[in-house]
């Protein structure tokens, strides 16, 4: 590399799911001094073309001093936070040679291991982040075989769980925003998207905020998004549900569907107007088995798709059909009493008064009446906009929430209602509406509107995992058993860390009865996660981790979970590693753009430390396990993020060879520009290393599905579950059959539709699974995103640290003041938080916006092992929630909150003596 | 508003757009290459109000680049100044670090970093390659990126419009809440972004007149008067952003120029006050003043001890023409040797010089402090009044605390005592009215807190006790010689506790006030409901594009 001149490279950041943003980094003399957004993509990105605060980091992230400089082998084979690893230099041919035999030794045992579960496991961080990094690895896994990618480390606590898998089924919305620029209104249910929705989140919110959009924030503390809202509604944590179902009784039963429904929108695009028979299964055809409805115009019962002139959405209705249920059970009826799913919708929403959820939620029940009217007021019902040429609805109010309200018990519930709430007024996947993002778990994966297409019953497909008496794997491919569990997450590469991902970490501990051994896998590759923090209980995860035979930890510096690795590798960091990946089009959170193309990750400095590129490493990897050619043919087919071959071109990889970085991704330039320009411009790596980035249009139609809905006659899966219900119920039959009991709970979660729980009672009561008084813990524990650091495994930087302090809440645990005041606690005073099942402790932050009965955590920073980190005395929520079964939801999916007590440090050691 | 003015530089703030990112904050670290800890753009997270009504905002701050600077003309070297187009700057090569500015300022925007430290435990290579050692011991501040506007402006490009030119704040800025321009150019970003909307500015009661100004209102809700009545509990709260906080730039070494300084110059005054009535012979005279020196100069080497820079301390005699700190050189450079030649020569012209020196040095102590309007305790007006007064007093304290000493001072003792009691008089009213007056005056909650906790002390060991010994020392002449020094002690005791309490206990920096916030938050502090009200155009969205 040049030393003389000044210069400024083109990366890009990725260290949060709402990346990527483009940046440039100020080299000079070789060394990195500055981050700088890259304001050249200032007119196509949809933020200016700037970066975060989390990307200047990154310098300091290059030259930290306490980085893993060369790699490390383990010499005392105890494991343990007690246990000093013994870590001792070796070179990388070393390394490569420790890893290689293990490889072999794997590959001759075979693949699988007694329990039918992959002897190769890989733990990666939040969010797919990682995969922006770590080049060619996933060619590696692809060419390994299997691989049991469902150790998680917080993934369904951490993340939008229940949005990820009900969204992606209903509205292909893996993730869900608002039609920012659009909307007028909106109600939020603690989605701190100030904090986590990314350079365009905040530009788009600012933008919209400035120019009137009313947002209504519902949450217990007030986050930097509810302090930037027009109202903050301090609700009590886990009864948003209540408060949803409040505002959906209040629209369709107090004011009535007439006065405040969008009603052709109901009939046409949505199960509304489905007849339901008996048993609760649709009512269908007996000749197609298609769900029928009741055309009003010549009172006779139709297949949904045959030419309707007004159907019936409410009422009783005397027809016949068939009812299909679980495991193919089939009721015939002939002339009986049936109702349209929207009537039981409003019988269903009857009893969810204001009164009713008012007592549930702490919120008044004449707020929850204006918020309905509000909402309804701004839905402009009727009124349409043109959208590059086409006419589509205009309905700007949206319905956001956050992630520990959709993630665990009570997820369902409020997934629901919020898209319901979306469905009443036509406002879902329509200009100004609720919208989703992207999709993970259905195909393609890089279309989300191309993955509308036709499914059963006039829905969008969607591959449940099967639960058929012959299809239904009792037998669970990897360790969390998510394809065995959760029908609802299919079988995508995401699927594993959407199922049950804390699982595997409890299954160790507690075997599950009649499920496989849960064996250690023989290898496990830990690449940009740190689960001894991150997990939910992480001081047991910790405990768990000790026990794998061999892990390999690509190790940045030292952290909680590398201490207990077997080898360290240490590769190249953001700065100094290359990598191309796809830009644009729509992402979450808030990535919505009018291009779509692709961006490089370059060396801006040559390599600070003995680190090596994860594509290289990668490479060499696949060279020790003796599946180079594999690995080479899984990168032609898309393994780096677009086939190298494919009609029209050919920059396939002789699969024969080992080729280093920069031929690879020069192969995979060449192939992404010819690809994105039809072979108009093809750009190799030295191109794009110069120019950062290229961009092709993508159409703002794209943004909402309505328009592929209508085309193909879609309806949108809403109010009735039927399908899911029927997967549920068929799940239990096969439960019941392999006499598994342990998941009952999770199976009465299934139903047509939610049935409100009294949620917060689970974690309250939750204190006597120990024989413990469920009055002992008065409080509620959360945590919050925050914009310095969600994501970014960042906390090690004290630049970082240094700025996130502007920010009240990062230096402990938040406490309302009065409430402190009566506990005799001081701004800064020591605190203890115990839970049933751990405590942290941290210093106490003082202040008004949180109720009473609310501490907060912002951040997961008990660190004991991470440099800096570990010295900044900082509280976890992790370290007070437990692995169990009784808090986890159909789902796989738990929800970070707690129930703890509070007592000043100095009282507890008096008490403690 | 026309192009062709100079152009003057300044920001708009969006309080309704800020999100308390710290995008600003770093990209200003970056660009700027500041230390640990300091940051010239500062976001603050604001929280107003009591639960269930509660507000939150976050505002950023830092140097307002005031059209009247106070830190510009306190300046004792001319290292501080104001630039043809507004900027506020300073020479790092001129500055002495005496930290005046920095205590001038009403938005505590100035940092003086005594050593250079580093972000791990040890120097980066980013850290050796982008570091700035002409700024240790100096005052720094934000500049609004001063270089980035006069490159961008060789190159052509626009500041507050091209990014190169515009303040790496404003750049990075990923709410679009920081817009840099030139408020002489109505087609400036400043100017069109606040067209028709409410701008305040921050602290305007204090006159600087700042050119960062403040966005608070959208098109769909009003601002909200900010409660000025706001309970005290939140303003004493060091945790509350909006609090000033205790200055530290100038420490008890700073302080003991205004005790020693206040003591010997009002010694002089008095001493050279019985020369005159004949209480007093010349000699004597002579020998006093070799006292005041001696006192003075040990001030002025305790204060030359904190700067940042003192091997440049000459430099303080380049700003005569407004900073009371260079007035204050100026009169001791006359005193000394006035004072020098009235030993060796005892002349009247030399004694009368010398007093005039000490005059004028009183004078300057109390501007000085006076002018630091940074500090609501010492820009209160009585300030200059008391610190005269109490010269004057310690002056006549330490003349008492000389009389009763074993070997004596040869002077008149009639009207001593008398001349005591008035000037305690005198003092004790000007700390009561002080004290009274400190709310009226600004003085932030947490100083008065200050002032309270040590007003017995200094009402009682100040001025009663004094004044009890003066008046026996009249109804009882025969009472030993000694009580003349123990009230002579209590005066300068009193003196320099009074100083010390009013620069180092209640030396509390002015806080942020803000007379409206954005309509936005809980209960009381929530916005408007708006049924049927407001609402955007479906098509007003192309305006984002």
């Amino acid at each position: 590399m040049q030393n003389s001149e000044k210069k400024h490279v083109p990366v890009y950041c990725y260290q949060c799911v709402s990346g990527p943003d483009l940046m440039r980094v100020e080299v000079e003399k070789g060394v990195a001094t500055r981050i700088e957004s890259n304001y050249d993509i200032a007119g196509a990105h949809p933020a200016g073309g700037r970066v975060c605060v989390k990307a200047y980091g990154l310098i300091q992230k290059t030259y930290n001093p306490h980085r893993v400089k060369q790699p490390m082998k383990r010499t005392n084979p105890k494991k343990g936070r007690a246990h000093d690893p013994g870590f001792e230099a070796i070179s990388w041919e070393e390394a490569y040679r420790i890893i290689g035999e293990k490889f072999r030794e794997v590959r001759a045992k075979g693949l699988r291991d007694e329990s039918g579960f992959p002897r190769l496991a890989a733990s990666f961080g939040g969010g797919g982040t990682p995969t922006q990094y770590m080049g060619t690895f996933p060619a590696f896994l692809g060419a390994w075989g299997p691989a049991d990618l469902g150790y998680g480390a917080g993934q369904g606590v951490k993340c939008y769980h229940s949005e990820h898998v009900y969204g992606e089924l209903w509205h292909r919305a893996f993730i869900v925003s608002p039609d920012t620029p659009r909307t007028n209104y909106v109600i939020n249910c603690g989605n701190n998207v100030e904090a986590s929705g990314g350079v365009v989140g905040i530009w788009r919110e600012a933008d919209a905020r400035n120019e009137g959009t009313k947002r209504v924030q519902v949450e217990p503390h007030l986050s930097i998004t509810g302090a930037v809202s027009a109202e903050w509604v301090p609700i009590k944590p886990k009864t948003d549900a209540a408060f949803l179902f409040g505002l959906i009784h209040r629209m369709i039963c107090e004011r009535g569907i007439e006065e405040t429904c969008d009603l052709s929108y109901l009939k046409e695009r949505s199960n509304s107007p489905y007849l339901v028979g008996p048993n609760g299964y649709f009512l269908r055809d007996p000749a197609t088995e298609k769900p029928l409805i009741w055309d009003d115009v010549d009172g006779t019962a139709k297949p949904f798709d045959a030419a309707i002139g007004d159907a019936r959405l409410t009422g009783t209705i005397t027809a016949s059909g068939i009812e299909v249920g679980p495991d193919h059970q089939v009721w015939q009826h002939a002339d009986i009493e049936v109702k349209t799913s929207f009537q039981l919708l409003l019988e269903h929403m009857a009893g969810y008064t204001p009164e009713w959820a008012s007592g549930e939620c702490d919120v008044p029940a004449e707020t929850i009446r204006r918020i309905a009217d509000e909402y309804v007021a701004h839905a402009c019902i009727g009124e349409t906009v043109e959208i590059d040429g086409r006419i589509l609805p205009h309905r700007p109010v949206a319905v956001m929430l956050g992630k520990t309200v959709n993630s665990g018990w009570g997820g369902y519930h409020v997934c629901w209602a919020r898209t319901m709430l979306a469905v009443l007024v036509g406002a879902l996947e329509v200009p100004g509406g609720t919208l989703g993002t992207i999709v993970k778990l259905v195909r393609p994966s890089a279309s989300r509107t191309g993955s509308c297409i036709p499914g059963v019953d006039g829905f969008m497909k969607y591959e449940f995992n099967d639960t058929s008496a012959n299809g239904w794997h009792k037998s669970p491919d990897i360790r969390n058993a998510f394809d065995t569990l959760i029908p609802i997450a299919s079988n995508s590469p995401w699927s594993p860390a959407l199922g049950p991902a804390h699982l595997p970490w409890l299954f160790m501990k507690e075997p599950p009865k009649g499920m496989p051994k849960q064996t250690r896998p023989d290898i496990w590759f830990c690449y940009r996660t740190n689960p001894a923090i991150s997990s939910w209980n992480a001081p047991e995860v910790a405990e768990r981790v000790a026990e794998f035979p061999f892990t390999v930890a690509f190790a940045y510096t030292m952290d909680e979970t590398n201490h207990m690795a077997d080898i360290l590798l240490p590769d190249a960091t953001d700065l100094e590693s290359l990598q191309l990946i796809r830009i644009g089009a729509t992402k979450f959170f808030e990535n919505f753009w009018r291009h779509e193309g692709w961006a490089i990750r370059q060396p801006a400095v040559d390599p600070v430390v003995d680190c090596r590129d994860m594509t290289d490493i990668a490479t060499a990897l696949a060279e020790e396990a003796g599946i180079l050619e594999a690995y080479n043919e899984a990168i032609n087919r898309g393994a780096a993020g677009i086939g190298l071959r494919r009609k029209g071109y050919d920059y396939a990889l002789d699969p024969t060879e080992p080729h280093n970085r920069d031929t690879i991704w020069d192969a995979v330039c060449k192939a992404a520009s010819h690809d994105t320009s039809g072979g108009e411009e093809v750009h190799d790596l030295a191109w794009f290393k110069e120019k950062g980035y290229m961009l092709t249009d993508f159409p703002e139609l794209d943004w909402y599905l309505y328009p592929r809905m209508e085309d193909q006659n879609l309806r949108f899966e809403m109010p009735y579950q039927e399908r899911m219900t029927r997967h549920g119920r068929e799940l239990a039959n096969r439960l019941k059959e392999s006499e598994i009991d342990w998941w009952e709970a999770q199976l009465a979660e299934y139903a047509f539709m939610p049935v409100y729980e009294r949620f917060p009672d689970i974690w309250m009561n939750y204190a006597r699974e120990y024989d413990r008084d469920p009055a002992e813990f008065p409080f509620w524990a959360l945590t919050a995103r925050s914009m310095q650091y969600s994501w970014g495994a960042n906390v090690g930087i004290p630049l970082i640290n240094e700025v996130a302090n502007n920010i009240a809440g990062h230096k402990g645990v938040v406490i309302n003041r009065t409430r402190a005041a009566e506990l005799g606690i001081r701004e800064g005073d020591r605190v203890i938080l115990e839970s049933v099942s751990g405590r942290t402790e941290g210093n106490a932050v003082l202040r008004e916006g949180i109720r009473p009965d609310t501490v907060l955590m912002i951040g997961q920073f008990d660190h004991w092992k991470t440099p800096f980190a570990k010295d900044l005395d900082l509280p976890s929520l992790n370290s007070l929630t437990d692995l169990s079964l009784k808090l986890t939801d159909s789902t796989g999916s738990g929800s970070d909150i707690m129930r703890v007590k509070i007592t000043r440090a100095e009282d507890w050691s008096a008490a403690a003596e | 508003m026309t192009a062709s003015l100079p152009p003057r530089w300044g920001m708009v703030i969006d309080l309704n757009r800020c999100v308390g990112c710290q995008t600003c904050t770093i990209a200003c670290k970056h660009h700027n290459a500041t230390t640990p800890d300091v940051q010239w753009r500062r976001v603050l997270d604001i929280e107003q109000g009591t639960f269930p009504d509660v507000q939150r905002f976050f505002m950023v701050t830092g140097c307002q680049h005031c059209e009247d600077a106070p830190c510009v003309p306190v300046c004792p070297t001319g290292a501080t100044y104001k630039r043809d187009d507004g900027i506020v700057a300073i020479d790092y090569d001129q500055c002495i670090g005496c930290g005046y500015c920095a205590v001038s300022c009403p938005y505590h925007a100035r940092t003086i970093v005594k050593d250079q430290n580093w972000y791990y435990d040890q120097e980066t290579v980013q850290e050796q390659a982008v570091a700035q050692p002409e700024r240790i011991g100096v005052a720094q501040k934000c500049t609004f990126c001063s270089d980035r506007v006069d490159s961008g402006l060789t190159q052509g490009l626009t500041p507050g419009v091209d990014p190169e030119a515009t303040p790496a704040c404003s750049a990075s800025c990923i709410a679009q809440a920081i817009t840099f321009g030139d408020w002489n150019d109505s087609n400036s970003p400043v100017n069109r972004v606040s067209e028709g909307r409410g701008l305040l500015q921050l602290n305007a009661e204090t006159g600087t007149d700042p050119q960062i100004k403040y966005l608070y209102e959208t098109p769909a809700v009003p601002g909200r008067e900010i409660d000025a009545t706001s309970d005290d509990d939140r303003r004493m709260d060091p945790a509350n952003p909006l609090v000033g906080k205790r200055q530290e730039f100038w420490d008890w070494r700073a302080a003991m120029n205004w005790m020693l300084g206040g003591l010997s110059s009002g010694f002089a005054i008095v001493l050279y006050t019985f020369y005159v009535t004949g209480a007093l012979d010349a000699a004597t005279l002579a020998r006093g003043n070799m006292i005041a020196v001696a006192l003075m100069a040990g001030g002025l080497l305790s204060v030359f001890l904190k700067l940042g820079r003192p091997e440049r301390s000459w430099r303080a005699i380049l700003r005569p023409h407004s900073s009371w700190m260079t007035r204050e050189l100026y009169s001791v450079s006359v005193f000394f040797p006035a004072v020098a030649a009235g030993y060796l020569w005892q002349a009247p012209v030399a004694f009368s010089v010398a007093v005039a020196a000490a005059a004028v040095f009183l004078l300057c102590q109390a501007q000085i402090l006076y002018k630091a309007r940074g500090i609501p305790a010492w820009r209160a007006p009585l300030i200059p009044y008391m610190i005269v007064a109490s010269g004057l007093l310690e002056g006549i304290g330490l003349l008492a605390f000389l009389i009763g000493l074993p070997k004596g001072f040869p002077i008149e003792l009639t009207g001593i005592a008398t001349t005591a009691i008035v000037l305690i008089i005198i003092n004790a009213v000007l700390w009561k009215s002080y004290r009274d007056g400190a709310t009226h005056h600004g003085a932030p909650p947490l100083a008065r807190a200050a002032l309270a906790e040590c007003d017995h002390a200094i009402r009682y060991g100040g001025h009663w006790v004094p004044l009890v010994l003066f008046a026996l020392t009249i109804l009882a002449p025969q009472i030993p010689l000694s009580i003349f020094t123990i009230a002579g002690v209590a005066l300068i005791g009193g003196g320099a506790f009074w100083k010390w309490t009013v620069i180092l206990r209640a030396g509390y920096f002015e806080g942020l006030h803000l007379p409206k916030t954005p309509q936005r938050g809980s209960g009381a502090y929530a916005a408007p409901a708006r049924l049927d009200g407001w609402r955007r155009d479906a098509t007003s969205f192309g305006d984002n594009r």
